[in-house]
């Protein structure tokens, strides 16, 4: 009697995914995002604009006449977990996934995705060796790190500084870009005067800073992350030094002003890839206009935009290979997607999965503690 | 000399509320002997605290920031406090009896209640004390141009520091630390009431860790819910440095590690800072096992 209440359980449990599988007969697309852990806003943000997106693509139709899904996972922005999503994801018949944010993570999934065949658009992992490795599932709507390493050596040189210091922070993102920005400037005429990194976390950085002085450089480069970057900023007016910092993509985030304060933070440059906000594209305004009347804000983040961006190449790529194979899709990518126009301006992958053009702006913080495009 | 200079004064600044924290430590361990691992998240609460008094009270608008910042520096000392004596009445005194490794396991799990119980009331995300709270003027020393807050700060930590010695070399309540420290057994059968002392070493602990919290906050400005673990890891370092149980072992070890920290990064390396710290810490250990002024807070004291 037991044994057979058990076996009816057991085959009402092995039928059930049969029959959610056929409710929804529909395209799935997964989402990997830390939606836990110390970069939750990242990827909370990642997913509000994925939803939103997903959402005005259903009312319009959805693609190849199906409506699209998705099936969130959270990675807590550590490698581990993000291990465990990625297998989890690739059992529930998703055809491509987004995500996700930080290097390391995304490196920890990568291989998953690739041995089960899932197409996987990154967003937020800028190291170099995601996409040497030569997987063929792999893309990537973020820049990568040597590119923005060249914008930051061509900025200081434009502006015609002779002596730079480069500070970061031991990370492997922060490491490897002031390892780029360095090699990159040794061979020209600029003098590098100072090379080392902080311990980030704390909250005292006078003695780093009075070391600095001390070289006299006529410019800081920091690669680390915008928490260390803003108090830089106010402890360096502090002690009544004014000599100009550049940060890269990783002090993008408005809490740098209000850790610094305005008065500190005036005058701070950034290099970053372009928020919609700035960009005035017809695709950008749109989606700012359908992003501001659903969450009532602004999109904090770049790299929750580039979520949305995967999200755009990956329905393109299902439209125009009208299949969900993921070899068409990826090959789609690889070959037919060229001027695509993303929500970060226009979008094309190469050969490795990277994506083509320059995408690096400079920003410049003004006296209201706004973000700048420069020209 | 003048960056020597300069980095002894950033040394001690950063020294100053690191031997305000290790005194928490150091106290709790002469009377204890156990590492109350929680300490630097009272750290952190005392800076959420003072924020949260600071934007809700407006003192500073009504009396003037000094006065204002001199009674919610008070009030934040008298709440991390209570929560100090709480978390030895909850998590503490019932394993009293226990092995110690249970206190030590204790104290672990309250750390973290502490850490989740600060990311969930007050979000994971930055917060920040308002500027311009502060003056930002600075006197110029031997050519070293010294902020006058940095000067403040550290006067309010000797100043509170020897407060603390005062009491526990002068009063009686401070002689009863003592007593308890040397021995509860037989500071019990000459009637002092052991559970009182510990309750006072669980009161002054956590009041001192609550306004170096409020201290960091106002003169740094940013706080976050994870701060109290580097700074705790700091202050338990300065803590052994100087003497576990010791407490101007404590005072010793909290400004001399801040000063081996900024000559570090000066002289040697500063992607090494912490390294170098570390590497002084064993050199004493290995050669001074007790710390540099010895581990009883009594026989020394």
């Amino acid at each position: 009697m037991k044994k057979r209440l058990l076996l009816t359980v057991l085959a009402g449990l092995l039928a059930l995914p049969l029959l959610i599988g056929q409710a929804h007969a529909q395209i799935r697309i997964g989402l990997m995002a830390p939606l836990t852990g110390s970069w939750a806003s990242e990827g909370q943000a990642m997913k509000q604009i994925v939803d939103l997106l997903a959402e005005e693509l259903n009312n319009a139709g959805g693609v190849l006449g199906q409506k699209v899904e998705i099936v969130a996972e959270d990675d807590a922005g550590d490698p581990r977990t993000a291990a465990l999503a990625a297998q989890r994801l690739s059992t529930r018949g998703i055809v491509a996934v987004i995500g996700t944010y930080g290097s390391s993570i995304t490196e920890a999934s990568q291989n998953i995705y690739d041995e089960n065949k899932i197409v996987q658009v990154a967003t937020g992992s800028t190291a170099i060796r995601l996409s040497e490795k030569g997987l063929r599932y792999f893309f990537r709507t973020s820049p990568r790190d040597d590119e923005q390493g060249l914008v930051a050596a061509n900025t200081l040189k434009d502006m015609e500084f002779s002596k730079v210091a480069i500070l970061h922070d031991n990370t492997t993102y922060a490491k490897g870009l002031a390892d780029e920005a360095q090699s990159l400037l040794k061979d020209s005429d600029v003098e590098i005067v100072f090379f080392d990194a902080l311990t980030p976390g704390e909250r005292d950085y006078s003695a780093i800073l009075s070391q600095l002085r001390n070289r006299a450089p006529e410019v800081v480069l920091f690669t680390g992350y915008f928490p260390e970057a803003g108090l830089l900023l106010r402890q360096k007016k502090g002690m009544g030094w004014d000599v100009p910092f550049i940060g890269g993509d990783a002090t993008n985030n408005p809490d740098l002003v209000s850790i610094a304060g305005k008065e500190a933070a005036e005058g701070f440059m950034f290099l970053s890839p372009p928020v919609p906000q700035d960009l005035g594209s017809p695709e950008a305004t749109s989606f700012m206009a359908a992003y501001r009347a659903k969450y009532n804000d602004d999109p904090a983040s770049v790299w929750a935009v580039l979520a949305g961006d995967a999200f755009n190449v990956i329905v393109a790529a299902i439209e125009g290979s009208g299949s969900t194979e993921p070899d068409k899709i990826a090959e789609y990518l690889r070959t037919g997607l060229t001027d695509f126009e993303g929500l970060t301006g226009a979008i094309a992958f190469d050969d490795k999965g990277d994506r083509v053009g320059e995408l690096y702006r400079v920003y410049k913080v003004d006296g209201e503690g706004r973000f700048i495009l420069q020209p | 000399m003048q960056l020597f200079l300069e980095q002894l004064t950033n040394g001690l600044a950063v020294g100053g509320i690191y031997a305000l924290i290790a005194l928490g430590y150091t106290m709790v361990y002469g009377v204890l002997k156990l590492i109350n691992f929680a300490h630097g998240d009272l750290f952190t609460i005392g800076a959420f605290l003072g924020l949260t008094l600071l934007l809700s009270l407006g003192l500073t608008d009504h009396i003037g920031p000094v006065a204002g910042i001199l009674v919610l520096v008070l009030m934040v000392m008298g709440l991390v406090a209570v929560i100090g004596a709480l978390l030895e009445r909850t998590a503490y005194r019932p394993l009293r009896t226990s092995p110690r490794l249970s206190a030590v396991v204790s104290a672990l799990g309250a750390s973290i209640f502490f850490q989740n119980a600060i990311m969930l009331i007050y979000g994971a995300r930055f917060r920040v004390y308002p500027h311009d709270l502060l003056p930002t003027t600075a006197i110029s020393l031997f050519g070293v141009d010294i902020p006058v807050m940095r000067i403040v700060l550290f006067a309010a930590s000797l100043v509170m520091m020897a407060g603390l010695y005062y009491f526990v070399q002068r009063t009686k309540t401070g002689t009863a630390i003592r007593a308890a420290a040397i021995d509860q057994g037989a500071a019990k059968l000459m009637g002092i009431d052991v559970n009182r002392v510990i309750m006072y070493v669980f009161l002054i602990g956590p009041a001192l860790g609550g306004a170096a919290g409020m201290m960091v906050g106002l003169y740094y400005g940013q706080i976050n819910f994870t701060m109290g673990w580097v700074y705790g890891l700091k202050a338990f370092t300065a803590a052994i440095l100087g003497g576990i149980g010791n407490i101007p072992g404590a005072m010793l070890g909290g400004l001399l590690l801040g000063v081996i920290e900024a000559m570090g990064a000066t002289y040697i390396s500063l992607a090494w800072k912490d390294a170098i710290s570390f590497m002084v810490l064993i050199l004493i250990l290995i050669f001074r096992p007790t710390g540099i002024l010895g581990e009883r807070v009594a026989d020394k004291v």
